[in-house]
């Protein structure tokens, strides 16, 4: 709170204080402690007479102890609840668009399902055998359909495994964290280095173990693939008829790229997960272009390679594409790791 | 300004400049406050409550609202390759959380720490661009060595002039009998003799410590002689303030050694960590020094003001290079020891304890507010019956033996006091135990008015 500078200088009732009542015995006096700890005490006697002053002397500053002067637990204002993060309620509801896919798939499946089955139940009429091959056809059909249906739910589930871990880090709650370093690390490919048991370690250690044994060689493969599509695209623009030809293979590079360095993260994200994982690149693509000094380091030394020398002439446009690829491999690993970067 | 200097401000002013253009700024803070003001304990809270406001809790609103809510992330910088001590908050935060809780011990060493606040940028399309980092340095140090600033623009003769001067007067004429009674024992030439240096010295010291410790006094040169920090007492402060009129060769080493003394805190403490501040947070403990008596609240005025014309003050051309505080904040710190409504009273107070401090930082264009903060509430307001009167009065429990206490800290005057206001006689507020924390700070901890000072402080540069 600020003061005002403007204040009266003369304002009596900054001096006035409690009119003393003579004769109350001093509640608190500790010169007659037991032990000698230190203890609070009101120091000078000078002025404590009872008659002695009886303007000045007004309510001096004193300490009362509570009755019987036993321990007593230390406060508590309810503080942590007072400052808890306001967690807004989700109303991540379903957009029309989504709505009218889900519908349109129930309707699609549902009904072809139903007619599957009505199918079934004629061709059983019509004789046994014809009937159990149908069934035979049908079941194997929508297994397939359904395990298609299962592997991407599984991918875009596993994204959420990156939100839920940052979101337990942000909240500092280690129990949390934990759990979901470790369903992440069980879903790693094989020949990965695990920081492995994560014990009953703090948060700080988690964190630094995690990044230092298992994230940052990640990232480091993950610039690997970002050079080798960066050398790509870049010959691509050097050599290809048409910029419309340019786009779409650096499109179709990008994206494998994006999947690649998913995977490196343990995700292996379906259609649904491939879009929503393009969405968090993007977001984090922004951030990544202007901070990432690494990103021009690494297009420079690209670039004085023996290819650049070669087609020196479309050097600017292959410098470009080269860039973004290396721009999409750093981005991908941002949206993939399941601990910010510090 | 010597060129060297100039030039290392030149560059300094550089850096600050290209830092902005790319969003990466560097805040240095300089806390200031006598000893026991509560450095140790702003700068324990200060941390905790931002790390904590980073995670998302509302711990600082009035600092969140300042940033219109943009702060996204608050760490502190992971360490180099410094040679200083690092502030360790955890450990503070630890001692505090336990049971029983421990306040910090008096600081004996030079501590840093660097803070970094991510915010989002202010503009529409702030989105696309990565966020500003601006990072918070913050440092700790033993207060009495605060006082060791004014005496690097005086020579030997004229410092010794001005604290003998000091010690005719007040109570610092009583502690300072035996050394005064040393003194006059010596004859102007006497030799350059340990044995004599030594003694005076060590006879100086006690006077220094009882004015601190008995009497609440805080202006007190120099500072290592109260507080030697980490390499203990060395030969280096075997010196004592001596006459004009002694000539001999024990005042020749008395000069020397005083100059030594301020070479030594010039390179080790002053140059490297207390120039360039760009803002600063002046740390009041107004209540205690109201309670230690009309001398002790006028000392410690006099302390303030003498610091405040090296730190906050500033030339032209230092000003032109930024090397002053823009914004300097004085604050009464421990709030808590009074009921609500007189915290107003306090601010008020501290307002007119740093008359001096305030000029100086107003002269070299600062600007300032006051404030009365609690780096950690530890008392509930409750009412106390004296005398058959209900009065204003604040509840806790106190540090030794944990009892609960309501304690009546006296009137709070807005302005300093007449005469006779100091009839009452003095008192020493009790320590407080701190309220229930989680060891691990998840949520900070409970304060009183620290958002709306740092709002006011930093809540412009994020
Ligand atoms: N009740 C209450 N007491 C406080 C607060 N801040 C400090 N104190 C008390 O003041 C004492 C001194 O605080 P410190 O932070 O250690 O003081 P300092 O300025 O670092 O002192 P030096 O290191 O000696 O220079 C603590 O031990 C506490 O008892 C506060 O916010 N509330
Ligand atoms: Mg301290």
């Amino acid at each position: 709170m600020t003061v005002p500078d403007n204040r009266g200088g003369d304002s009596p009732e900054g001096l006035k204080r409690p009119r003393r009542i003579d004769g109350a015995p001093d509640e608190h006096r500790s010169d007659d402690a037991p032990d000698d700890r230190p203890r609070p005490r009101v120091m000078a006697d000078a002025t404590d007479g009872a008659a002695a002053l009886p303007d000045a002397a007004a309510a001096r500053p004193r300490v009362i102890l509570d009755e019987g002067a036993k321990p007593t637990p230390r406060l508590d204002f309810g503080w942590d609840k007072a400052v808890a993060p306001v967690t807004l309620p989700v109303g991540r509801g379903w957009s029309s668009v989504a709505l009218v896919g889900a519908g349109a798939a129930l309707l699609v499946l549902g009904f072809s399902i139903l007619e599957a089955g009505n199918f079934i139940a004629e061709q059983f009429a019509r004789a046994a055998w014809l009937g159990g091959v149908t069934l035979a056809v049908a079941l194997g059909g929508f297994g397939l359909v359904f395990a298609a249906i299962w592997r991407e739910v599984r991918g875009y589930l596993a994204l959420r495994t990156v939100d839920r871990a940052r979101a337990a880090l942000a909240r500092g709650d280690a129990v949390e964290l934990r759990a979901k370093l470790d369903a992440w690390q069980a879903r790693l490919p094989a020949g990965r280095a695990r920081a492995g048991d994560l014990g009953a370690a703090p948060i700080d250690a988690i964190v630094a173990l995690v990044e230092a044994k298992m994230l940052a060689p990640i990232a480091q493969d993950a610039a690997a693939l970002g050079r080798a599509a960066a050398v790509q695209a870049f010959a691509v623009t050097a050599v290809s008829p048409s910029p419309a030809a340019d786009a779409l293979i650096f499109v179709w590079r990008g994206l494998r790229l994006v999947r690649q360095v998913a995977a490196l993260h343990g995700f292996r994200p379906g259609i649904a997960g491939t879009i929503a994982l393009l969405r968090r690149v993007a977001v984090d693509a922004a951030t990544v272009a202007a901070t990432d000094v690494a990103v021009d380091a690494a297009v420079r030394g690209l670039l004085s390679s023996k290819l650049a020398e070669h087609v020196a002439g479309e050097a600017a446009a292959g410098a470009v594409a080269a860039r973004r690829m290396i721009l999409l491999s750093r981005a991908a690993d941002e949206a993939c790791r399941v601990l910010p970067r510090r | 300004m010597d060129p060297l200097s100039l030039l290392r401000g030149i560059l300094d002013t550089t850096e600050d400049a290209a830092r902005a253009l790319v969003g990466r700024e560097r805040i240095r803070l300089a806390v200031t406050g006598l000893s026991r003001a509560g450095k140790t304990v702003f700068l324990t809270s200060l941390i905790a409550n931002l790390l904590a406001a980073g995670r998302g809790a509302r711990t600082l609103p009035a600092l969140s609202d300042a940033a219109g809510g943009r702060i996204r992330r608050v760490f502190i910088v992971p360490a180099g390759t410094e040679t200083v001590p690092r502030f360790d908050p955890d450990a503070h935060l630890g001692a505090l959380a336990t049971d029983p809780p421990r306040w910090p011990e008096r600081t004996e060493d030079f501590s840093t720490l660097s803070i970094a606040i991510d915010v989002e940028r202010r503009t529409s399309l702030g989105g696309m661009l990565p966020e500003r980092r601006i990072t918070l340095d913050l440092i700790d140090y033993p207060g009495e060595w605060l006082l060791d600033l004014p005496m690097l623009r005086q020579d030997f003769a004229a410092w010794s002039e001005e604290t003998l001067a000091r010690l005719q007067r007040g109570m610092r004429a009583g502690a300072a009998a035996g050394f005064l009674a040393f003194l006059d024992g010596l004859p102007d030439d006497a030799a350059a003799e340990d044995a004599l240096a030594k003694r005076g010295y060590t006879l100086y010291r006690d006077m220094l410590r009882t004015c601190r410790d008995v009497h609440g006094l805080r202006f007190l040169q120099p500072g290592r002689f109260l507080n030697p920090g980490p390499r203990g007492e060395a030969p280096l402060l075997w010196f004592f303030p001596m006459p004009a009129t002694a000539r001999g060769g024990l005042a020749q080493l008395c000069a020397r050694r005083f100059d030594a003394y301020l070479a030594d805190q010039r390179a080790t403490f002053l140059d490297p960590f207390f120039s360039r501040f760009h803002r600063q947070v002046v740390l009041v403990d107004v209540l205690g020094a109201l309670h230690a008596g009309e001398e002790a609240f006028h000392d410690t005025g006099d302390a303030l003001s003498a610091v405040a014309s090296i730190i906050s003050g500033a030339n032209w051309l230092e000003r032109l290079l930024g090397a002053a505080p823009m914004r300097v904040a004085f604050a009464a710190t421990k709030a808590d020891h009074v009921p609500t409504r007189a915290r107003d009273a306090l601010a008020a107070l501290v307002e007119h304890i740093t008359l001096g401090a305030r000029g100086r930082a107003e002269q070299s264009g600062a600007a300032v507010s006051f404030h009365a903060v609690a780096a950690i509430r530890c008392t509930e307001d409750a009412v106390a019956r004296l005398e058959g009167h209900s009065v204003a009065a604040v509840r806790g429990v106190l540090l030794q033996d944990g009892v609960g206490a309501t304690i009546y800290p006296g009137e709070v005057p807005m302005k300093p006091p007449e005469a006779a206001f100091w009839d009452a006689g003095l008192f020493t507020m009790p320590e407080f135990r701190p309220p229930r924390l989680d060891p691990a700070g998840v949520s900070g901890m409970p304060h009183l008015g620290l958002d709306a000072l740092l709002a006011w402080l930093i809540g412009d540069a994020l």
